[in-house]
C-alpha cells in the first residue's frame, strides 16, 4: 500500500510524459488525476492506521548503494510525521491536479504539465518518506527539479525563465549546506539512516568537529547546516528572494508547490531531525530567530505589494516563519499543526487567486481588480473563507494553529523565544490587514477597469469542486485535530516520529488568559484597519504612502534584497563567469587546446603543400636529401656492429 | 674483399686509357691546330638542311622514334654476336632461351610496323 | 647446368609466363584483329588475369624455386600475387570505358596492364636483387607509358616525364645500393647476403647500400621523403590510370620491400627498423597534414596513399610475423578501399568531362543516395573508424608495432590517423550536408560492380575476417 502512495504518481508521470503525445491531453489528465486521487484515498488509510492505529511500517523497496562503510537502502519510512505529510501531499496534489484541469484547458501543453505535476507528488512523497538522509535528499532534489520545471512551464516567458533559474540557484545555496550537514552527519555516525543516527545523536553531545583550526561543536554545526538547507527550500529570511518569483509558474503550480508542500519541506525535515534539534538548543535558538524574522520581515512586504499572487507568496513565507519559530522552540507538534492547517488555506487562497486571474483574463493587479464579489461569487466567499482561516478568525483552522504557535513561543525557552512572540504578535496583525486589503481591493468597492469587470466569468466546475473542498477543510481541518498536535494527545499520535520538548506543551496550558487573547485581538485590529483604509476612506492609504514615502518604498521593494543581491552577489559572479568565459575558456582552453591545435595544423598543412613545388629539381632534390640524412644518421650512430 | 677488387683491375687500366686518349684527342687541337675563323665555318652544321637557326631548335619526334628503333635492334645483335660465340656449350636450353627473346622482339616489331610507326609520313 | 633450367624448373613462374605470353598475344590480336579485337581486349586482359590467378592457385601451398633460387613462390608471393592480380584486373574494370570511347582504341593500356603486372609478380617472387630490379623495371616502364597515356594532356604528359625522371633517379639508387650490397657481401641473392650480413662486421658501406636500396623502394610505394612524385602524377595521370597507381604497384612494391628487409636483411634489423620507423612517421605526418588543403580529389587520394603506406610501414617496423601478417592484411584492405573510392572518382562525370574537385561532390547524397553511402563508407574505413575493415586494418599494425615495443610509433600512428580522419569526414560532410552540385551522369556497370564489391568487403569484413587475417598469417610466417 505505501509502495502504491509513493510510486502511483510516477507511473501517472510516465503515462503522460512519455505518451502524453499518443493518448492526447484529455486521457493525460484524467489518468494522472485518477491515480492522485487513489494515492490520496490510500494516504487517509494510512493516517489512520499509522497515526490513529499506531502501528509504524518500514518497507524495504530496494538496496540504493552499498559503497565501503556507506549504505543506502531504498525504503519507506511510515510513521504519524510521514502520515501526516503524505496526507497533506496526495489531498492537495489530488485537488491541484482536478482544478489544473480547467485552469490550464487552454493550454496545448497540457500532458507536459500534468506529467509535472504527479513527478513533482512522487518526488515529495519520496521526501517525506525517506528512511534516510540520502533519499530524503534525493526527494529534495527531485521536488527541486519539478519546481524549476514548473517555473518555468511558460518557458516563452523570459520572466518565466530568469524565475526559474533563480529559484534553482537559491536553492542551491541551501542544499549545499544540507549536503554539508548530511557529510558531518556521516562524518560522526557512520551512517545516514535515521535509526542509528538518532541512536549515536546523544553520544555526539560536547564532541567536536575540526575545521580550519576551529573546533566546533558538532550537533550545533550539524544542524545548523541541515537548518541552512531548510532555510533554502522553505524560502526563509535571507533565502526567501526565490518565491516571490516562482509565482511565474502557473496559479496551481504556485498552490501545490510553492504554498502547501514543497516550502513545507523544510519544515518537514527539522522535524523529522527533531531528535537531534533537541540536543543543540544553540541551533534551535538559531531557527527561532530565522523563523520569527521571516514571519515579520515577510508581513511587512506583503503590506504594499499589488500583484495578488504576490501577496500570497510573501504571506506564505511568513507562515513559515511561524512553523519554524514552533520548531525552535521545541513545539515540533505544534510546527506540524500549522503546517497541516495552512497547506488548506494557503492552497485555498492561491487557488482562488487563480480563479480570480483566471476571472480577469491573466490580470493580476489588484489595483486594476474591484467590485468583483458579485460577478464571481463562490471564488468570494471561498475566498473570505480561506482569509479568516489565514488570520485566524476564532474557530477557523488556522486560529488553533497560529494561537498555538504564539503561545508556544511566549512559553519557549530559549533566548529568541521573547523576540519571536513579540514579532508573531505583530505579524498576526499585519497578516490580518494585508489579507483582508487583498479581499476589499479585489472584490469590494468600484470596479477599476470595467471592460474586465464585465467580462468576469466563474470558473468552471472541476475549479470550484476543488475551492469548495479546500474551503471546508480550510475551517474543519482545525478544531477536530487540536488535541492530537497541540492537545494531550501528542504523546501517543507522534509517539517517536519527533521528539517534542518535554515541557512546552504544560507550559503552553499554563499561560495567563490574555496571551491567548491578543492574536485574536491583533487579528480584529488589522481587520479594523484594513477595513478604515480600503472600504471607508480610500484616501488615506494613499496619504500615508505619499507621506512616510521612504517607508513605503522600502516596503515595495521588499527591503531591497534583489537589489542587494544583484550587487553583492550575481554581479560578481557574472563578472567572474565572463572572465572565465572569455579568458579561461576562450583564451586558454580553445586557444591552446581544439582551436590552437587545429590552427597548428592548418598551419604546418600550408608550409607541407608549399613544399610541393612542381618542379622536378626539388623532388629529385628532397629524395637525395633523404638519402643523405639517413646516410648521416648511421655515420653517427655507428653502422652494424 | 680485395681479390674481388683485383679482378675490376684491367677495367680500371681501360679506363685510365681511355681517359687519357680522350683528353689528349681534345687537348691536341688548342695546342696545334692552325686558327682562322670566318662565318662559315661558325656557323652551325645541320645535316640534311641547311643551317637557319641557331642548334637548339626542335627537332620533329619522328627522328627519336627512328632512333629508338634503332638502339632496340642494335642491342639485339650485340645479344646474338655472344650468344652466337658460345651456342656450342648453351643447349637447346640457350637455343629456345633466344627464340623467345626474338620472339618478343619481333611481336614488338610486327606492333610497331602495324602502328605505321616505320613510315616517315 | 642444363639441370637447373630443366622445363619442369620453370613451374613456378607458369603465372608470370601466362602474363607475359597473353600480353603478347594480345597485343597482335589488337594490331591484327582490327577494331573489334581491340575493343575486346580489355576483358581478355581480365581472363588473363584470371588464368595467372589460377595458376598461382593451383600451385597450392608450400615453397617453390625457379632460376637457382632467384625466384621464389611460397605463402606470401601467393597472397600478394592474389591481391594484385585482382587489382589490376579492378583497375582494368575501372578503365573500361575511358580507353574504349576514345575513337583511338587504346587496347595498349590493358596490353601495359598486364606486362606491368607481370614485373610485380617477379618483384612479389623475386629473392634475389637483380630479380628484383628486372621485375621493378619491367613495371615501372609499363607505368610510365601509363601515365603519359592521354597524349593530347598536357598534364598527364607531364605525369608521365616526372615519373619516368624521378623513377630513373631512384632505380639509379637502387641499382648503386645493389652494387654496394654486392660488393661488401660478394652476392645478390637475398640468402646469400642474410648469410654475409650474420658472418661478421661488414662495416658501414653495407648499411649505405641498404639505404639506397631501402630510399629505391621507398620511392615505389611513394614513403615520405620519396614521395614528390605522387601527388602530382596522381593529378595529371588520367583518372582510371590514378586508381591503377594507387592499387596493385603498391601492394607488388610493399611486398618486395617486405621480403628485401625480412630475408636479405635480417640480420641488421636494428639499423633497416630505424629507416622503416623515420620513414613511417614522415609518410603517415606528412599524409595527415597536407591532405587538408587539398580541393582536388585526387591529389587528396595520393596525400592518402602517401599516409596509408605510412601505416603499413608501422607493421613492417615491427619486423615480426605478426607485423608483417599486419601489413599483408593492411594491403589487401588498402587496396579494395583506394579501388573503391576510384570507382566513386570516376563516376563524377558530366556531360561536359570529368570533375575531380570536392566540390562536385556536395550533395551527393540527395543525388544519389547509395552511391553517397558507399563512398561515405569507403572513407570512414579509410580514417579508421569501426567496424569498418581499415579500422582492423590499422589495429593489427599498430598492435604488432606495439607488441614489438614501439610505443612512440603507435601513439604518433594513432594521432596522425586522428588528424588525417578529418579531411575524409569533410568529404563526407559535403556529400551530405552541402547544397547539391549539378548531377553527375549515371554510373556505368563496370564502376558499380567494383563500388559494391569493394564497399561490400569493407562494410562486412568485420563479420568473417577469417580467412583474410588467416592467410595474410601464412604469408607473414613464410618470411621468416
Amino acid at each position: 500500500m505505501y509502495e502504491a502512495i509513493v510510486f502511483l504518481p510516477l507511473l501517472g508521470c510516465l503515462i503522460a510524459g512519455l505518451f502524453g503525445r499518443v493518448i492526447g491531453a484529455r486521457a493525460a489528465e484524467l489518468v494522472t488525476t485518477i491515480l492522485l486521487f487513489a494515492a490520496m484515498v490510500l494516504s487517509w488509510i494510512a493516517f489512520a492506521r499509522v497515526g490513529l492505529g499506531q502501528v509504524n511500517a518500514r518497507v524495504l523497496v530496494a538496496t540504493f548503494m552499498h559503497s565501503g562503510e556507506l549504505k543506502v537502502d531504498w525504503a519507506l519510512r511510515v510513521d504519524t510525521l510521514t502520515a501526516v505529510m503524505l496526507v497533506v501531499v496526495t489531498t492537495i496534489s489530488a485537488l491541484v491536479h482536478l482544478y489544473s484541469i480547467g485552469y490550464m484547458a487552454d493550454d496545448v501543453h497540457r500532458p507536459r504539465f500534468f506529467a509535472y505535476l504527479s513527478l513533482f507528488t512522487f518526488a515529495m512523497l519520496a521526501l517525506v518518506t525517506a528512511d534516510n538522509l540520502v533519499q530524503l535528499f534525493f526527494g529534495w532534489e527531485g521536488v527541486g527539479l519539478a519546481s524549476y520545471l514548473l517555473i518555468g512551464f511558460w518557458y516563452h516567458k523570459p520572466q518565466a525563465n530568469a524565475a526559474a533559474i533563480k529559484a534553482f540557484i537559491v536553492n542551491r545555496v541551501g542544499d549545499f549546506g544540507f549536503a554539508l550537514g548530511i557529510f558531518a552527519i556521516f562524518k560522526m555516525t557512520g551512517a545516514v539512516d535515521f535509526e542509528t543516527i538518532f541512536a549515536q545523536a546523544p553520544a555526539l553531545g560536547g564532541k567536536t568537529i575540526h575545521f580550519l583550526r576551529w573546533d566546533i561543536d558538532a550537533l550545533t554545526l550539524i544542524c545548523v547546516l541541515l537548518f541552512i538547507g531548510a532555510m533554502g527550500k522553505s524560502a526563509q529570511f535571507l533565502l526567501h528572494t526565490w518565491l516571490p518569483d516562482a509565482m511565474e509558474g502557473p496559479t496551481p503550480v504556485s498552490a501545490l508547490i510553492h504554498a502547501a508542500t514543497m516550502v513545507t519541506a523544510g519544515v518537514f525535515m527539522v522535524a523529522r531531525l527533531s531528535p537531534l534539534f533537541e540536543l543543540a538548543p544553540n541551533a534551535q535558538a538559531f531557527v527561532t530567530l530565522v523563523g520569527a524574522t521571516t514571519a515579520f520581515f515577510a508581513a511587512t512586504v506583503a503590506l504594499v505589494q499589488n500583484d495578488i499572487k504576490r501577496i500570497v507568496a510573501y504571506s506564505t513565507c511568513s507562515q513559515l516563519g511561524y512553523m519554524f519559530v514552533a520548531m525552535g522552540v521545541g513545539a515540533y507538534s505544534v510546527g506540524m499543526y500549522h503546517l497541516f492547517t495552512h497547506a488548506f488555506f494557503k492552497a485555498l487562497l492561491f487557488l482562488g487567486s487563480g480563479s480570480v486571474i483566471h476571472a480577469m483574463h491573466h490580470e493580476q493587479d489588484i489595483r486594476h481588480m474591484g467590485g468583483l464579489k458579485d460577478r464571481i461569487r463562490v471564488t468570494y466567499y471561498v475566498m473570505v473563507i480561506g482569509t479568516l482561516a489565514l488570520t485566524g478568525f476564532p474557530l477557523t483552522a488556522g486560529y488553533f494553529s497560529k494561537d498555538a504557535i504564539i503561545e508556544a513561543a511566549f512559553a519557549g525557552k530559549n533566548a529568541f523565544a521573547g523576540y519571536a512572540f513579540v514579532l508573531t504578535l505583530i505579524a498576526a496583525g499585519m497578516t490580518a490587514f494585508y489579507s483582508w486589503r487583498l479581499i476589499f481591493k479585489t472584490f469590494h468597492g468600484e470596479p477599476h477597469d470595467r471592460e474586465h469587470h464585465a467580462a468576469a466569468h466563474e470558473s468552471p466546475l472541476v475549479m470550484l469542486v476543488a475551492l469548495v473542498v479546500l474551503a471546508a477543510g480550510s475551517i474543519f481541518a482545525g478544531y477536530p485535530f487540536k488535541e492530537l498536535f497541540a492537545g494531550h494527545a501528542v504523546g501517543e499520535f507522534f509517539r517517536d516520529s519527533i521528539r517534542q520538548s518535554a515541557t512546552i506543551l504544560d507550559d503552553m496550558h499554563h499561560l495567563p488568559i490574555w496571551i491567548g487573547l491578543l492574536p485574536t485581538a491583533m487579528m480584529a485590529a488589522g481587520f479594523l484597519l484594513a477595513w478604515q483604509f480600503y472600504l471607508r476612506r480610500p484616501d488615506l492609504p494613499v496619504a500615508l504612502a505619499r507621506q512616510h514615502d521612504a517607508l513605503y518604498r522600502f516596503l515595495l521593494n521588499k527591503w531591497y534584497f534583489d537589489e542587494l543581491y544583484d550587487f553583492l552577489l550575481v554581479r560578481p559572479a557574472k563578472r567572474l563567469g565572463r572572465l572565465l568565459w572569455k579568458g579561461g575558456d576562450g583564451w586558454l582552453i580553445d586557444g591552446f587546446g581544439p582551436d590552437g591545435v587545429s590552427a597548428r595544423v592548418i598551419d604546418v598543412t600550408r608550409n607541407v603543400v608549399r613544399l610541393q613545388t612542381g618542379y622536378l629539381y626539388h623532388y629529385a632534390f628532397a629524395m637525395l636529401i633523404g638519402v643523405a640524412a639517413l646516410i648521416t644518421w648511421f655515420m653517427f650512430t655507428g653502422g652494424p656492429h | 674483399m680485395n681479390d674481388l677488387l683485383q679482378d675490376y683491375l684491367p677495367l680500371a687500366v681501360f679506363l685510365g686509357v681511355a681517359m687519357a686518349i680522350g683528353l689528349a684527342l681534345l687537348v691536341a687541337p688548342f695546342v696545334v691546330a692552325y686558327r682562322r675563323p670566318d662565318p662559315e665555318k661558325l656557323s652551325a652544321y645541320e645535316c640534311g638542311f641547311n643551317a637557319f637557326d641557331d642548334a637548339r631548335m626542335k627537332f620533329d619526334v619522328r627522328f627519336y622514334l627512328v632512333a629508338i628503333l634503332f638502339i632496340i635492334f642494335d642491342l639485339e645483335v650485340s645479344f646474338l654476336f655472344p650468344w652466337a660465340v658460345a651456342f656450342g656449350e648453351l643447349g637447346w636450353f640457350g637455343f629456345w632461351s633466344m627464340m623467345v627473346f626474338l620472339a618478343v622482339l619481333t611481336v614488338g616489331f610486327a606492333y610497331e610496323w602495324k602502328k605505321g610507326a616505320l613510315e616517315w609520313d | 647446368m642444363d639441370q637447373a633450367f630443366d622445363l619442369p624448373g620453370l613451374y613456378p613462374v607458369l603465372p608470370e609466363i601466362a602474363l607475359v605470353g597473353g600480353a603478347m598475344a594480345l597485343l597482335m590480336l589488337a594490331a591484327f584483329g582490327g577494331a573489334r579485337a581491340a575493343g575486346a581486349s580489355n576483358w581478355l586482359a581480365i581472363v588473363v588475369l584470371g588464368l595467372a590467378a589460377v595458376l598461382v592457385v593451383a600451385t597450392g601451398t608450400g615453397k617453390y624455386e625457379a632460376f637457382a633460387g632467384s625466384f621464389v613462390l611460397d605463402d606470401f608471393a601467393r597472397f600478394m600475387k592474389i591481391v594484385t592480380l585482382v587489382g589490376s584486373a579492378a583497375a582494368i574494370l575501372l578503365a573500361q570505358e575511358s580507353v574504349g570511347d576514345q575513337a583511338r582504341g587504346q587496347y595498349e593500356y590493358s596490353v601495359l596492364i598486364l606486362l606491368s603486372t607481370a614485373g610485380m609478380m617477379v618483384m612479389i617472387s623475386a629473392a634475389d636483387l637483380i630479380a628484383l630490379y628486372l621485375g621493378l623495371e619491367l613495371m615501372s616502364l609499363a607505368l610510365y607509358v601509363i601515365a603519359a597515356s592521354e597524349r593530347d594532356s598536357l598534364r598527364s604528359s607531364e605525369a608521365g616525364l616526372k615519373y619516368f625522371v624521378l623513377g630513373a633517379l631512384s632505380s639509379g639508387m637502387l641499382l648503386y645500393g645493389s652494387s654496394l650490397v654486392y660488393g661488401f657481401s660478394g652476392t645478390v641473392g637475398f640468402a646469400g647476403i642474410a648469410r654475409a650480413l650474420a658472418g661478421g662486421d661488414s662495416g658501414i658501406g653495407l648499411t649505405i647500400g641498404l639505404v639506397f636500396i631501402f630510399a629505391g623502394l621507398c620511392f615505389k610505394v611513394s614513403a615520405v621523403p620519396f614521395h614528390m612524385w605522387t601527388p602530382d602524377v596522381y593529378e595529371g595521370a588520367p583518372t582510371y590510370v590514378t586508381a591503377f597507381f594507387a592499387a596493385a604497384p603498391k601492394v607488388a612494391a610493399m611486398a618486395v620491400f617486405m621480403r628485401t628487409a625480412t630475408n636479405a636483411f635480417a640480420p641488421i634489423v636494428v639499423q633497416w627498423q630505424q629507416i622503416i620507423v623515420f620513414v613511417a612517421i614522415a609518410s603517415m605526418a606528412l599524409g595527415a597534414f597536407a591532405a587538408i588543403g587539398q580541393t582536388n580529389i585526387k591529389r587528396l587520394m595520393a596525400y592518402s596513399s602517401i599516409g596509408h603506406m605510412g601505416f603499413a610501414l608501422v607493421g613492417l617496423s615491427a619486423a615480426t610475423p605478426e607485423g608483417l601478417q599486419g601489413v599483408a592484411i593492411y594491403m589487401a584492405i588498402y587496396m579494395a578501399m583506394t579501388l573503391g573510392a576510384f570507382a566513386c572518382i570516376l563516376a563524377m562525370r558530366r556531360a561536359d568531362g570529368a570533375v575531380e574537385q570536392i566540390a562536385d561532390l556536395a550533395g551527393l547524397a540527395r543525388r544519389s543516395p547509395t552511391v553517397a553511402f558507399f563512398l561515405a563508407m569507403l572513407l570512414f574505413s579509410l580514417a579508421g573508424i569501426p567496424p569498418l575493415a581499415g579500422f582492423f586494418a590499422k589495429f593489427y599494425v599498430f598492435l604488432a608495432a606495439i607488441k614489438a615495443g614501439l610505443y612512440a610509433l603507435a601513439v604518433i600512428g594513432v594521432i596522425t590517423s586522428v588528424i588525417g580522419a578529418y579531411y575524409y569526414l569533410l568529404i563526407i560532410k559535403v556529400m551530405y550536408f552541402d547544397e547539391p552540385a549539378p548531377a553527375f551522369e549515371p554510373m556505368r556497370g563496370e564502376l558499380r560492380m567494383v563500388l559494391g564489391v569493394s564497399g561490400l568487403f569493407v562494410l562486412l569484413f568485420f563479420i568473417y575476417p577469417r580467412p583474410v587475417v588467416e592467410a595474410a598469417a601464412l604469408a607473414a610466417k613464410s618470411l621468416f
